[in-house]
Formats: C-alpha cells, structure tokens, sequence
C-alpha cells in the first residue's frame, strides 16, 4: 500500500498545516449542510500540498460525492449531464447533498474538453449545488473568470518542520530507525510537497529498519521547476558551462525569459564591454526566435536558449561579488500603463488617416505638425472641425483647452488673418495676460478689468483678448466672494 | 431601367448622398485642401501624367503599381486618375483600402469580392486603391493577387508601396509599375508659391529654400511646414521656418544616443522604452532617426570619424536584423550599446 494513501489524514484534526485555510473548509461545509447557499469553493495551491485531501474530506460531510479529475474527459456536455444527474438525485433523497468535486480545473484541455470552463462558469454563477475545485496555477488564464465567481482558497506549501515532523511520525509507525540529517534532507529537497516527501521515503525505506544517508542517493532531486528569477541568477552570476546551461530548464516562456535576463544585464555587469558582448548574444537569440516563429520551426529554440543563457554568461569578466536585486522586465509595466494613452492615439491616427489618405504610421507622422498647428486658435478650430475632434484627443495636440466657440467664418478669419501684424497683437495681448496675472496676485482692483476689455473692443482685431477679458473679470468675481466668505 | 435593379437603386441613393457631402469644403489640413483635384496640377512627375493621361483617353488602364518614397504623390495620383477616369460617378466606383484600416486575408478577401461582385454604375469599370501594400503580409498579397486575377474584366486595381522589392513577383508581373521619384526643387517651389497665393500669406524667397531644402522631396511634408510656420505668424521667414523644423523634429532619439555616449545604459535605455512602447514609434523609424541623428552628430564633429564608421556599421546590421523578423525594441537596445564605448568628441 502507498504510505500515501495510508498516511492520508482521515479527518480535518489529522490534516497537517494551513490553519486557515482548513477553518474556512469546514465553515464552507456547515453552511451548507443547515442550507445556506454558498458560493463555490476553488481551492489554489502547489502540488502535493493536499487540495484533493481536503476535497475529499469536506466528502465526508456530505452524503455523497461525483468527481471529475484530469482523467476524466471533461467537455461542455459531460460537466452539465454529471452536475445534472447530482442535482437531480437531491431533489429525490432530499435529505442529503451531493458534492461535486472537480479536480485540476486549470489542466482543461483546449480541445477535448471543449466548453468546459464554459459549463462550469454557467454552473458556478447558480449555486444550487456545493461544489469544490482545485487548481495548481492561481495564475492561469483558465481560471481567471472562475475566480471571479467563486471563494478562492489559497493553500501554501508545507513548512519543513511540518514534514520532517510527519516523516518522523511515520517512521515510528513502521518501526525503521533513522538519521534525524536523512529525514530533514528529505524534508527540504521535497520543496513543500508532502506527497512527493512521502513518496521519498517509501522507497528507500519500505522492508527496511534503518535509513542512512548512503539511501539518499537512490532518489534523486526531484526535477525542480525553478523560477525565472532563479535562472537569471544563474545566467548573470554563474561562468559555470553546467549549471548556465541547466538553467534554462524551466517552464516559462522563453521570450518572458529573455526579456527578463535582459532587464537585469546592466544591473549587473558594470563594464561597458560587457554589456556590449551580453546585448550581441540577446540580440542572436532573438533572431532565432523570430525565425521560430516566423518559420514555425521551433528547432531554432535552442540556439536561442544557448545565446541567452551561455552567450550572456560568459560575456562578464569576473564574477562580480556583489548584490544585485533582480526584478522583471519594465516594459510590462510600461505597456500597461500607456495603454489609455496609446488607445487615444491609435483613435486619432485613425481619424487623421481616414482624411488624409495616410496609413497609422503615416498619420503619426503628422503629429509634430499637428501640434505646433493647433497652438494658434483659428487653425485649431478647423482641423478640430475638419477631423472631428473631441476634447480628449484635442488635450493630445494642446494643453490649453480650446473654448467652445463656433468655427469663425472664413471672411472673419481670413481677415483676422491679414490684418494681424504679429508684434502689435502680440505686444496687446501679452500685456493683457500680464496685468490679468497681477490680478489673480493681488486679488484687488475689480475695476481694471473692465477698461481692459474695453481697449482690445476698439481696434476689433482681437475676439479672443476681449473674451479673456471677460472671463477674468467672473473669475475676480468669484474670488472676490470667496474671500469675502474667508473673512 | 434602374427601377427593376434593385442594387442600382441603393447606388443612385448612395450618388445623390455623397454628392451632398461633397457640397461643403471645409478647410483644415492644407495638405488635403491642396490636394492636386486633376493629373494636370501634379508637380514633378511629368513622364507618369503622360502615360496616366494616355489612360485617360484610351478609357481604360492596366492594373497599376505606384512605388516611391512618401509625399511625393503616389495618392494623389491615384485619386486623381480615377476622378477624372471615371467620370462624375467616380465615388462609387472607387474603393481605397487604407493601410490603417484591418487588412488581414479575409478584410482583403470580403471588401474586394463585395465591391467587384457590382456592376460598374455611371463609369467604364471600377478601380480599387491599396495604399501601402509593402506593409501586407506575404500571405495577404498572394489572397489579393487571386483577387486581382479573378475581377480583370470588371475592376482595375493600383497599388502603392514604398518598395517595389518587397512586394511578391506575382503581383508584379501583374502590373504595369510607375516608379514615383522625390520632387525637385522647382516643383516644390511652384506648390508652395501656390498656397501661399491662395493663402495669402507673405513668404520670402529665403523662406522658401529652407523649405525646400528641409523638406528633401516630400512635398507632403513641405506644406506640412509651410501650414505649422503659417500657424506661428503671417510673415514666414527663414526663422520661423527653423523653428517650425526643429520643434517638429523629435528630441527623445538625440538625448537618448548622448546619454549612451556618456555611458549611461540605463538611462539611455529608459528613453529608448519610453520612444517606442508608450509613444509606439516603430523600429524601422526608429533606426531611420538614429542613423539620421548619428550623421548629424558627426557633421557637428561631436562623434569622430571612426567612430562614426563603426557606428554606422552597426545600425546597418540592426536594421537587417530587424527587418528579418526580430524583435525591434530587443535589438535597438543592443545597437545602444555599441555607443557606450564611443566617447563624444569635445
């Protein structure tokens, strides 16, 4: 018999680590059992840690249980007939509940399990019935509109202590004799996982009374899934040929990879040349990751794989004794955060290249133009009304907001036009703005104002002086009451 | 006779609504509003409007490519061609295709099959416009070369694209090729002095050079710095014609290539991110500015010559790096740091 399945807690009290996540298990269950309906529960965490065990505990409770594992094919049809079948039986029996449990719902196949996420969603969203789901990967895009609509429950690793206490347990309860050294190398290289643990020691220790540490070697590390961060570490630290090139056995997407050890090269090397040499050897793995994926022949991966990870490896000097806090490639964040700001240009180059006849690039193009255009008033009027603006996409081209007028017809301004001598309006209006300025400062004087707007009336050149004019005198208005109001 | 034509109908519908449209012109963009309305107004392609005007009187044209670099009135011909072409109905008998709309297989596919499968109204036969088609992926030119093949007797088609090269021989073979070149001085200057007229606005001669002279035979861009230095003042002089350019001209790649020069990565990278993933300028413009601002830089003495050399040998291998399906911004970052090692001439 698998010490798994022998040592599998038979009730909540044996089920060792995560406290909270247990007392949550099993208040889920009684709400349900006086008939409270809950939402559903999606039990998130790393193999071996015992999802499936707390899944078949909460079993228990009920009266009885359906579950649908990875082995089971799991299309739209099947989930809806089972979950239709349990619900069914309930109405028949009344007196006790079925629970449905369906495990790994993150390892749905793309196409055999066709609908499958569908029919779950569509059968999470009613709660008529208690069901439990485990997943490994909290991250994955299967589970993300799962998420949503159901109790996430997150299950952490098993502290080491956790399973060297365990271990010790059980090898009391086979009478085999042990080095404490043997039990914990055990604990830690299992990473968390009590299962894969177990597992160990039943095969160096099963038909046996002693284990030694000459046992160990009978089982070898498990092939550990290193994180990303773990690679770049070895990539950008190492000048070791093995260990570089064994680090690049990890499950993430090679680009992500790439991209990652890149964000980090001038983090870490210091010297100009090495950064240079680093760069020559990304700069040919992402050739031959774009000739991947532009052939669809992913034969081309492992020279990538070689550049990025020996190429940039050997390209440092020395090693460099220091530490270097590693982080994730910024143009991520980047993108994210320009998102709104891309869509608003994306809008208006589409407007600007319908009219003109231009493709985005083309359109984009114009942009510099556009701007310094839009900075005089009568010209911003027409391209805002020849391309048909709104007020988001004119705040792109100019800071000052343009005020709401209707267009001036073409005499006015053709004539506003020839007349205007640059220096005199210029000379008028700055000396507007400038005794305007004075008047927000010194907050006094409500009577200048009017014989400001009074001057730019007479030679009828300038609309938008006087409008100005008018404007400051509300606004010294407005500021007049208020200070009124402070005193 | 139309009355029974149920699809004939809804395009005499069509006819007298666009026609309306057409009623008010607005002003806006001179680029647009000077827009050349016949062949006869296009400058500095004299040998393509003879053989675009021997078209025009034989009633009937060949399916056509235009190449050439921008602004030099690739469009413009098109548009006027098939004005003139087909006659007062030309409207709906002319179908442009925008680079910046969706131009996948299947948008090819549908839009050109929906408008070929009409029988010409009001004109000879209908003309479909492809902006840009050295843009189009290998697989959606060969979709329109089928296209092409299937419609001969009904539909003409003209293509522009920058590069002829990198269009498929096919399609080619399929087309009689006009190659568009940039316009000379002369023509730029009757444009200009065009606008300016109707514009009424007060430009002199020097003015004028210095457009001419930035403008490096787009016209396009010309008019676009005639309008922005119009924006500025009545009067363009030379001045505003500098500032225009130097405002309209981007920074970002400038401070980027001296902060590697100063031997800051980090800050030089930092730019180059912000330049291409929240702005969305593309690598082949990228590469275009730094080699432009490189060569700059090395006019001004402010990189020495053999430096400059070498320099110049690395944009040119990052540039076939990322036209060969790289990653533009990946390789960009890496021809940064070849200019980490250059020192900057005092």
């Amino acid at each position: 018999m698998l010490w798994t399945e022998k040592y599998s807690p038979k009730n909540f009290n044996e089920f060792i680590g995560n406290l909270k996540a247990k007392k949550e298990v099993i208040e889920w269950a009684e709400q349900w059992l006086i008939g409270n309906l809950q939402k559903c529960l999606l039990i998130v965490g790393p193999p071996g840690t015992g999802k499936t065990t707390f899944a078949h505990l909460t079993a228990k409770e009920f009266s009885d249980f359906v579950e649908l594992n990875a082995s089971d094919k799991r299309s739209y049809d099947i989930i809806k007939r089972i979950v239709g079948e349990a619900s069914a039986s309930r109405s028949l029996f009344h007196d006790g509940m079925k629970l449905i449990i369906l495990d790994e719902v993150d390892g749905l196949h793309g196409t055999d399990d066709r609908g499958g996420i569908k029919a779950i969603n569509e059968i999470v969203k009613k709660t008529h019935h208690p069901i439990i789901m485990t997943a490994n990967d909290p991250y994955s895009k299967r589970i993300t509109s799962l998420k949503r609509n159901c109790k996430v429950i997150k299950i952490r690793k098993v502290h080491t202590n956790s399973i060297v206490a365990f271990l010790k347990r059980i090898c009391v309860n086979e009478g085999i004799e042990f080095e404490e050294h043997v039990i914990k190398t055990l604990a830690k290289r299992s990473n968390g996982d009590l299962r894969s643990a177990i597992g160990d020691l039943q095969v160096i220790a099963q038909g046996k009374d002693q284990i030694s540490s000459a046992d160990l070697d009978i089982v070898s590390q498990k092939d550990q899934v290193s994180n990303v961060f773990d690679s770049v570490r070895t990539v950008l630290k190492s000048k070791n040929f093995a260990k570089i090139k064994d680090s690049m056995r990890l499950d993430v997407n090679p680009p992500f990879i790439l991209e990652t050890i890149v964000e980090n090269i001038p983090h870490e090397y210091e010297k100009a040349e090495e950064i240079e040499r680093a760069y020559e050897m990304v700069s040919l793995a992402d050739i031959n990751f774009g000739r991947a994926f532009s052939t669809r022949n992913y034969t081309y991966w492992k020279y990538s794989f070689d550049f990025m990870s020996l190429g940039v490896g050997l390209a440092k000097d020395e090693t460099y004794k220091k530490f270097a806090r590693y982080r994730g490639s910024s143009v991520y964040a980047m993108l994210s955060k320009s998102r709104s700001k891309r869509a608003l240009m994306d809008i208006i180059a589409q407007k600007i290249g319908n009219r003109l006849h231009l493709s985005k690039r083309g359109a984009i193009a114009q942009f510099p133009y556009l701007k310094i255009m839009f900075t005089d008033d009568d010209m911003a009027y027409e391209l805002v009304n020849y391309f048909g603006f709104e007020n988001k996409e004119v705040k792109f081209f100019r800071s000052k907001k343009l005020k709401k007028l209707k267009k001036p017809s073409k005499s006015v301004r053709k004539q506003s036009r020839s007349v205007k001598k640059p220096s005199e309006t210029n000379f008028t209006s700055k000396k507007a703005q400038k005794v305007m300025k004075k008047d927000k400062t010194t907050k006094t004087a409500p009577k200048k104002p009017k014989i400001l707007s009074k001057k730019p009336k007479k030679d009828k050149t300038n609309e938008k002086s006087e409008n100005k004019g008018s404007k400051s005198k509300k606004k010294d208005k407005v500021e007049k009451q208020t200070s009124l109001f402070h005193f | 006779m139309y009355l029974n034509n149920p699809i004939a109908l809804t395009q005499i519908l069509i006819i007298i609504r666009t026609n309306k449209n057409n009623g008010d012109q607005m002003n806006g963009p001179w680029v647009e509003k000077y827009r050349p309305r016949s062949l006869d107004e296009i400058v500095g392609q004299d040998h393509i409007v003879k053989r675009l005007k021997r078209y025009v009187k034989e009633g009937s044209m060949p399916n056509l490519m235009f190449s050439g670099p921008a602004g030099v009135g690739k469009t413009t011909a098109a548009l006027a061609l098939a004005k003139t072409i087909l006659g007062e109905y030309w409207r709906q008998n002319f179908l442009e295709l925008n680079a910046s709309d969706a131009r996948g297989i299947d948008t090819v596919r549908t839009n050109i099959k929906n408008f070929c499968r009409l029988k010409p109204v009001g004109a000879p036969f209908r003309i479909i416009f492809l902006d840009e088609v050295d843009n189009m992926t290998k697989d959606a030119q060969h979709a329109l070369r089928r296209e092409m093949e299937m419609y001969t007797k009904t539909a003409s088609f003209i293509l522009s694209c920058n590069y002829s090269s990198k269009i498929i021989d096919p399609i080619q073979s399929r087309c009689a090729i006009f190659r568009f070149t940039s316009i000379k001085g002369e023509g730029i200057i009757k444009r200009l002095e065009t606008v300016a007229e109707a514009e009424k606005i007060d430009l002199d001669k020097n003015a004028i050079e210095s457009i001419v002279y930035f403008a490096e035979g787009d016209l396009r861009k010309a008019i676009n710095i005639l309008q922005s230095s119009a924006s500025t003042s009545a009067q363009i002089t030379e001045e505003n014609v500098y500032e225009v350019v130097s405002k309209a001209r981007p920074k970002d790649v400038r401070i980027m290539i001296n902060k590697a020069l100063d031997g800051d990565f980090l800050g030089a990278r930092d730019l180059l991110r912000e330049i291409m993933v929240t702005q969305g300028t593309s690598g082949e413009d990228m590469i275009t500015q730094i080699y432009q601002e490189v060569s700059r830089m090395a006019f001004e003495e402010s990189i020495q010559k053999n430096d400059y050399i070498k320099l110049i040998e690395s944009i040119g291998e990052y540039d076939y790096r990322i036209r060969e399906g790289a990653n533009p911004r990946i390789q960009l970052e890496a021809l940064l740091t070849k200019f980490l090692s250059k020192a900057k001439a005092e």
